[in-house]
C-alpha cells in the first residue's frame, strides 16, 4: 500500500475546500513557534490526540495508519496559508511484541523505522512533533495566527476507494476468486461511491493565537 | 381529417400539446413499470444493507481484528512451551561433555522442534552443541531461542522452531483484517451508492415507460383530437363534417365510422324536418292562393253564362257580336277551366293527408301500379325490374300511387314529342328497399336538381310544380327520402329509399 500517496492526497484534501460534512470539534493544542532562518518552526504536543484507548487500539497487531496534518490559519479563519504533514504506519509484532513505527515525511528521503517495546513509548514518540518545518515567513497570514493539527487514525485511502469501486464493478461470483463478472449497475454505483465521513477517528487540535512579533515579524 | 370549419363557427380550444389521453397512458406506463421496482428498491437497500453487510458487518471486522491477539496467546504459549522443555532439559543434563552432547543429541530427536540445542560455558565458549537434522520443513521457520542458567555459571541455549505457516497465516488474516476495517468505514457509502443505482434504475424504468407510452399514445390521441373536434364541429352546426374513415379495426376507427354514420342521419333528419317545415308553409300559401282563385271563378262563369242568355234571348242582334260573344265565351270556359285545375292542384297539394302506412312488398306495389295504369302504358314503354327477393315495406299505397303517377308522368312529358321509355327498379340493401324510377329523356340540369324538389319549380310551361314537391313530402312523410341524379343513358334518375320493415308480419307504422 502506498501510504505516501495516501497522505499526499489526505493533505491535498484539507488543503482544499473543506467537505460540506460537520467539522471534528477542536481540542486545545500545545505549541509553540519559532523563527529558524527565516522559516517557520513549530514544536507541538500532540498527546492529547493519542488518549490511552487510541494507544491500546493501535497495538492490535494490524498496521494502523496515523496519519498527521499540521496547517497555519488566520486566526479569524480562512483558507491554510502553509501545511506540512507526515504519515505513521504503526505495527504491533505479536510474535517479538514489540512496536514497528515506520515514519513518512515528505522532508525525508526515505521512511524512517523505529521500534519502541511500550505503549508508553509509543505515545511519546506519536506525540513528539518537534521542528516541524512550516515553510517561510512570509507565508504567515497578516494577522495572528493559529497551528491547527488534524489527526486521523486509518483514514480512507484513494487506493481502498478504487479498490472499493472494482470490487463494486466486478463482484466475486460464488466466492471464486478471480471469477468475477463486469457489472454495469456495479460500475455505476462505483462511479456514484464518494469518500466515507471521517467519522470519529479524526482529532482536531487548535492552539492559540500566535502574534507575527512572536516570530520576530512586524 | 375533418374539413376546415365554416366561417361561422365559433373557433375551438387550443389542443394540448399533449393531450390528456396521452398523459394518463403514459402515467398508466409509468406506475406499471415503476410499482414492481419500489419493491426491488427496498429490496436493494436491504441487500445491501445486510448481504452485502456480509463482508462489511462490523462484527466480522471486530472478530477479524481480534486474531492478531490470538495468535500473540498462541505465541506466548508457544514460548512458554519451548522455556519449559529447556528447564526440563537443562534439569536432565548430565555432566560430562560427552554425555551432554549425548542428552542434547537424545533431545533433539525426542523434541521435533528444538532445532539447536547448546551448553555455553560461564565465558561463552560452546561446550557442546547439537544441530537438528535438516529438514524441508525449515525453510522460513522462526528462531524461539530460549537460555536456562546451569549451576557453575554455565548456561543452556536452546533455539525451537515456531512454524513459518502460523506467521503466513498470521499476515494473510492481518491483511484480511486491515481491508474489513477499511471496508468498514465505505459501508454507509457503499450502501448510498447501490442505492443510488437502483433509483436511477427506477428512474430510467420510468422514463422509458413514459416514453413508450408517449409513442403509444401518440397516435391515438391525434386521432381521438380530430374526433373530438369533428364533434366540436358538431355542436357548432356544422352538419357537413366528417372525419377520416379509418381502415383500422381498433375501438377508434370504429368510432369514426359510427361518428360518421351518426351525422349522416341527423344531417338526412334535419334536411328533412326542414323539408317539411317548408313544404307545410307552401301548402299553406296553395291554400290561400286556390281559397282567393276559387271564389271570383263561380260569379265570372255564372255572369258570362247569363250574358250568353241574354244574346240569345234577345233575336235581331248584331251577327258580329254573336261570333264576338261566342269567341270571348270559349275564352272564359277555358282560362276559367285552367284556373279550377290549378286550383284543384293547389287545393290537392294543399289538402295531402297524412300518410297511413301498411305492410307492403314494394316489388308487389310497384307491378300492381303498372297493371292498374293503362294510360302510362299507352304513353310510354315502362320495364320494370325486381332484384332479389321481397322488399317489405310500410307504405300508404294511394299515396305512393300518386308519387309513382307524378314521376312517370313527369318522364312521358319529358320524351315528348317522342314516346317515353321509363325503367323502374325494384331493390333491397342491408337495411333498405330502393325504388328508382328512369327514363331515357333529356334529363335535369345538374344547376337545378337541388331544387327540382322545390314547390312551384319546373321546367314545362303548363306545369304547376307541385308534383316533385308532392313526391318528396310523402316519400319523406314514409321515413324515406328521394333523390334525383342521371340516368345512364343520359336522362332523369330518382332514387327513392325506405326503411326496410321488420321482418314477420308487417304492420302499419
Amino acid at each position: 500500500m502506498n501510504r505516501a500517496a495516501a497522505a499526499a492526497a489526505l493533505a491535498a484534501a484539507l488543503l482544499s475546500t473543506p467537505p460540506a460534512r460537520a467539522a471534528p470539534r477542536a481540542a486545545p493544542l500545545s505549541a509553540s513557534v519559532a523563527a529558524v532562518k527565516d522559516r517557520l518552526s513549530a514544536t507541538l504536543d500532540l498527546g492529547p490526540a493519542f488518549p490511552d484507548e487510541a494507544i491500546r487500539r493501535l497495538g492490535n497487531g494490524l498496521t494502523n495508519v496515523v496519519a498527521v496534518v499540521v496547517v497555519v490559519v488566520p486566526e479569524d479563519g480562512g483558507p491554510p496559508a502553509a501545511a506540512t504533514g507526515r504519515v505513521v504506519e504503526v505495527l504491533y509484532d505479536v510474535w517479538e511484541e514489540g512496536y514497528t513505527v515506520t515514519v513518512r515525511d515528505a522532508r525525508l528521503p526515505r521512511p524512517a523505522r523505529r521500534t519502541v517495546n511500550d505503549p508508553a513509548a509509543l505515545r511519546r514518540l506519536l506525540a513528539d512533533a518537534s521542528t516541524l518545518d512550516l515553510g517561510p515567513l512570509l507565508l504567515l497570514p497578516p494577522g495572528r495566527f493559529r497551528l491547527e493539527a488534524r489527526v486521523e487514525v486509518n483514514p480512507v485511502s484513494r487506493e481502498l476507494m478504487e479498490r472499493t469501486r472494482e470490487l463494486l464493478a466486478n463482484p466475486v461470483v460464488s466466492g471464486r476468486p478471480g471469477a468475477g463478472s463486469r457489472s454495469v449497475l456495479g460500475a455505476m454505483a462505483g462511479f456514484l461511491l464518494r469518500d466515507p465521513a471521517p467519522g470519529d477517528d479524526v482529532v482536531l487540535l487548535r492552539s492559540r493565537p500566535f502574534a507575527r512579533a512572536e516570530v520576530g515579524l512586524p | 381529417m375533418a374539413p376546415p370549419a365554416p366561417p361561422g363557427a365559433p373557433p375551438g380550444p387550443r389542443p394540448p400539446r399533449v393531450s390528456p389521453f396521452a398523459l394518463k397512458l403514459m402515467a398508466a406506463l409509468v406506475l406499471a413499470a415503476v410499482l414492481p421496482l419500489v419493491p426491488a428498491l427496498l429490496a436493494a437497500s436491504w441487500l445491501a444493507d445486510n448481504n452485502a453487510g456480509v463482508w462489511l458487518a462490523p462484527r466480522v471486522a471486530e472478530r477479524l481484528a481480534e486474531v492478531p491477539g490470538t495468535y500473540q496467546e498462541l505465541f506466548r504459549a508457544r514460548k512458554q512451551l519451548y522455556a519449559e522443555q529447556a528447564r526440563t532439559l537443562a534439569r536432565a543434563l548430565p555432566a560430562g561433555t560427552a554425555a551432554r552432547r549425548a542428552a542434547l543429541e537424545q533431545a533433539v530427536i525426542r523434541l521435533p522442534l528444538l532445532r539447536h540445542a547448546a551448553v555455553l560455558g560461564p565465558d561463552g565458549v560452546v561446550l557442546a552443541e547439537v544441530d537438528a537434522p535438516a529438514s524441508p520443513e525449515d525453510a522460513g521457520w522462526r528462531a524461539a531461542p530460549v537460555e536456562v542458567t546451569l549451576p557453575g555459571g554455565e548456561r543452556l541455549r536452546a533455539t525451537f522452531a515456531v512454524e513459518a505457516s502460523l506467521f503466513a497465516e498470521l499476515d494473510e488474516t492481518r491483511e484480511l483484517a486491515e481491508t474489513a476495517r477499511d471496508m468498514e468505514k465505505t459501508r454507509g457509502e457503499v450502501r448510498r451508492s447501490i442505492v443510488l443505482v437502483f433509483a436511477a434504475t427506477v428512474a430510467g424504468a420510468a422514463l422509458l415507460a413514459a416514453l413508450l407510452g408517449y409513442l403509444m399514445a401518440r397516435s391515438t390521441a391525434r386521432r381521438l383530437a380530430r374526433l373530438a373536434e369533428a364533434h366540436r364541429r358538431v355542436a357548432a352546426g356544422d352538419l357537413s363534417v366528417r372525419v377520416e374513415p379509418e381502415r383500422g379495426g381498433d375501438e377508434v376507427a370504429a368510432l369514426a365510422r359510427g361518428f360518421n354514420v351518426m351525422v349522416g342521419e341527423v344531417r338526412q333528419a334535419r334536411d328533412r324536418i326542414v323539408y317539411l317545415e317548408k313544404i307545410s308553409g307552401w301548402q299553406d300559401v296553395a291554400r290561400r292562393l286556390a281559397h282567393e282563385i276559387k271564389n271570383p271563378l263561380t260569379p265570372i262563369q255564372l255572369a258570362f253564362q247569363q250574358l250568353e242568355a241574354r244574346w240569345r234571348q234577345a233575336p235581331g242582334g248584331d251577327p258580329a257580336f254573336g261570333r264576338l260573344l261566342a269567341d270571348a265565351g270559349e275564352i272564359v270556359r277555358q282560362e276559367v277551366g285552367t284556373l279550377q285545375r290549378l286550383v284543384e292542384e293547389f287545393s290537392a297539394f294543399a289538402r295531402l293527408p297524412d300518410v297511413k302506412p301498411e305492410p307492403a312488398d314494394l316489388g308487389d306495389f310497384v307491378a300492381g301500379f303498372l297493371e292498374t295504369s293503362p294510360q302510362l302504358a299507352e304513353a310510354a314503354d315502362v320495364s320494370l325490374v325486381r332484384a332479389g327477393g321481397p322488399v317489405p315495406v310500410a307504405l300508404d299505397a294511394g299515396l305512393m300511387r300518386r308519387v309513382l303517377a307524378n314521376l312517370t308522368e313527369n318522364a312521358v312529358q319529358a320524351a315528348l314529342p317522342a314516346r317515353a321509355r321509363v325503367h323502374l327498379g325494384v331493390a333491397r340493401t342491408r337495411d333498405r328497399a330502393v325504388l328508382t324510377v328512369a327514363d331515357e329523356g333529356p334529363g335535369i340540369e345538374p344547376s337545378l336538381r337541388p331544387r327540382v324538389f322545390d314547390p312551384y319549380v319546373t321546367t314545362k310551361e303548363s306545369g304547376t310544380g307541385l308534383g316533385l314537391a308532392i313526391a318528396k313530402k310523402i316519400v319523406l312523410q314514409h321515413g324515406g327520402e328521394i333523390q334525383v341524379g342521371e340516368a345512364p343513358g343520359g336522362g332523369a334518375a330518382f332514387t327513392l329509399a325506405f326503411p326496410l320493415a321488420p321482418a314477420g308480419p308487417m304492420t302499419a307504422a
